[in-house]
């Protein structure tokens, strides 16, 4: 790490984002949204639903244009979508015509690896996220929470320096994302990737992040971000029996229940 | 993988009690059982003629229509001469039809300028009876095989480039954006994405442009040729000889058939890992 471990990482400024809806409305799905990301900082999105958070992943991935402000990366300005911004899309959208292994081996299939060597990473991989022995199955085999992990197999196996996850653990059920949980802290705490990660649990918000970004609705928009002050490294069991956690979770969830009561009158 | 139970009794000498039927004949027993529909129909014809019901001048019993075939296809050899004929124009009209229409079809789907200028194309000219301009072609092709291959070719395309460009536009916009992510550029999205996302629409168009070929080459063939199946079905009707005009017709169903089926084989081994609809 240098000694600039404060310049931001990612700087996402002054964002708008307007679609054309098919009734020729314009719908304002981000409004000035700004925000920067340390090198190495874990940030969670968490706001109600049709709020711009898959929007608003998918502008810093460089898959969507910004209407209007940047998203720079590194201090430089994000045109499109790059290996180094690894991306976990909600849908998760794996390949069912490629084989698990295969699945998880086309990143570095597209940089050129040799057969032998795309293997060898795809198989690291899906042993990280406990796969292994359905290497060569088909997509359609496998269960929803297992195409989940083998998409975020296949997003570490292209070794990106930024992570941005659309509730990549959505589909999963309770005890796989505990554990997966527990993996993603210890990968983050090993190498320290920037992360962007969404979610609709602010349960899996506050036990993760460094910070959460609470989005706002119509227009979607930022509300407030709130600092988790939790001791480093994080073991699941014991974060959550902190009085702080609690305290977190409470503050987080009234946030987002009061922009919620409001969407709804 | 569920070893294939048929192929793996036949090695096993064990003195059973049991007698196992031998492994080809079991296999040729499971495809009668799947086409017993079409052993039906055949039989039924059979049964038609024996009673009298139908009239020999008109339509002869398949027994005698398998003998003459029998005859012209392993005794003669003319049969043989006519289905290379015919089977090798078809071939090439299908191989460059199919050729040209995937590739317009997916460049109409990524492009919209090509889309654009194409679309409005297909429209005007897929609708034209080719039959009906068949005599015009001729006039600019000759009576041979060239004006015969170019009608197969129209026929072959508009099914496959129609087929192409609903199964490009149809992919998924999330694999796309899934495999820009992972560093994909515009040519590999087009390999590893596009082209096997649609090769399931693709394959529906190549099976409905194989079937228009084989009701095109002999329809061309009735209109002109010196030898070919259409030729001969036509030969024989003008000379009255309808047990060779049924050996004839007999023919271009069953290698249609066939076809079809081996297409269907294929398909169904490259697309394992497709989603089976419930139903
Ligand atoms: N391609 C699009 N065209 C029109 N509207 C869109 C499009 N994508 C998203 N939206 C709208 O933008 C808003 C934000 O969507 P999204 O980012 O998916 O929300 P979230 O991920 O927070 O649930 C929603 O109202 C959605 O309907
Ligand atoms: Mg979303």
């Amino acid at each position: 790490m240098t000694g600039q471990a404060d310049a931001p990482h990612i700087s996402v400024d002054h964002v708008n984002k307007r679609f054309q809806t098919a009734s020729r409305a314009q719908l304002q799905a981000l409004k000035d949204v700004s925000f920067a990301a340390t090198r190495g900082e874990f940030i969670s999105i968490v706001g109600p639903s049709g709020c711009g958070k898959s929007t608003l992943l998918y502008i810093v991935a460089g898959l969507l244009d910004a209407s209007d402000g940047t998203v720079t990366v590194d201090d430089e300005r994000v045109t499109g979508p790059s290996p180094e911004r690894g991306v976990v899309l909600q849908n998760f959208s794996i390949f069912p015509w490629r084989r698990v292994i295969d699945n998880v081996a086309y990143g570095p299939e597209m940089r050129g690896a040799s057969r032998q060597e795309r293997r060898r990473i795809a198989r690291q991989y899906l042993e990280t996220v406990g796969l292994g022995e359905f290497a060569e199955y088909f997509p359609r085999e496998l269960s929803g929470g297992m195409k989940q992990r083998i998409a975020i197999a296949q997003m570490l196996a292209c070794n990106p320096s930024i992570f941005l996850m659309d509730e990549p653990f959505g589909a999963l059920d309770a005890l796989t994302r505990e554990v997966l949980q527990e993996q993603l802290l210890r990968l983050w705490e090993r190498d320290r990737k920037t992360v962007l990660f969404v979610t609709h649990s602010i349960d899996e918000a506050v036990l993760l992040s460094d910070r959460v970004i609470v989005m706002a609705t119509r227009p979607g928009r930022i509300k407030e971000i709130v600092p988790i002050d939790l001791p480093r490294p994080r073991r699941a069991e014991e974060i959550r029996a902190l009085p702080q956690f609690g305290t977190l979770r409470r503050h987080i969830w009234a946030s987002i229940r009061a922009e919620t009561l409001e969407m709804m009158q | 993988m569920k070893p294939d139970s048929a192929a793996q009794a036949a090695p096993l000498p064990r003195p059973s009690s049991r007698p196992t039927l031998p492994a080809g004949l079991v296999r040729w027993l499971h495809a009668v059982a799947r086409y017993y529909p079409v052993a039906l129909i055949l039989l039924l014809w059979e049964l038609c003629s024996r009673i009298g019901l139908f009239d020999p001048l008109f339509v002869p019993a398949l027994s005698d229509v398998l003998q003459t075939w029998y005859v012209e296809m392993f005794v003669t050899h003319d049969l043989l001469v006519h289905i290379a004929y015919s089977f090798g124009r078809a071939s090439i009209g299908f191989a460059m039809g199919a050729t040209v229409g995937i590739m317009v079809g997916i460049l109409m789907g990524r492009v919209r300028a090509i889309e654009s200028f194409v679309d409005p194309l297909i429209s005007a000219i897929f609708p034209t009876p080719k039959l009906a301009i068949f005599p015009l072609m001729m006039v600019f092709l000759g009576i041979g095989d060239a004006s015969k291959i170019a009608l197969i070719f129209l026929g072959c395309f508009f099914p496959i480039v129609i087929a192409t460009y609903a199964g490009v536009k149809n992919v998924d916009k999330y694999f796309i954006w899934n495999a820009r992510t992972k560093g994909a550029n515009s040519r590999q999205v087009m390999w590893t994405v596009v082209f096997p996302a649609a090769m399931p629409f693709v394959f529906a168009g190549l099976r409905t442009a194989m079937l228009t070929a084989f009701l095109l080459i002999v329809a061309s063939e009735l209109i002109a040729a010196n030898e070919g199946l259409g030729y001969l079905i036509i030969f024989a009707q003008r000379t009255f000889n309808p047990t060779l005009m049924f050996a004839g017709v007999l023919t271009v169903s069953t290698m249609g058939f066939i076809a079809d089926r081996l297409l269907q084989a294929l398909g169904r081994r490259l697309f394992r890992w497709q989603e089976q609809a419930e139903r």
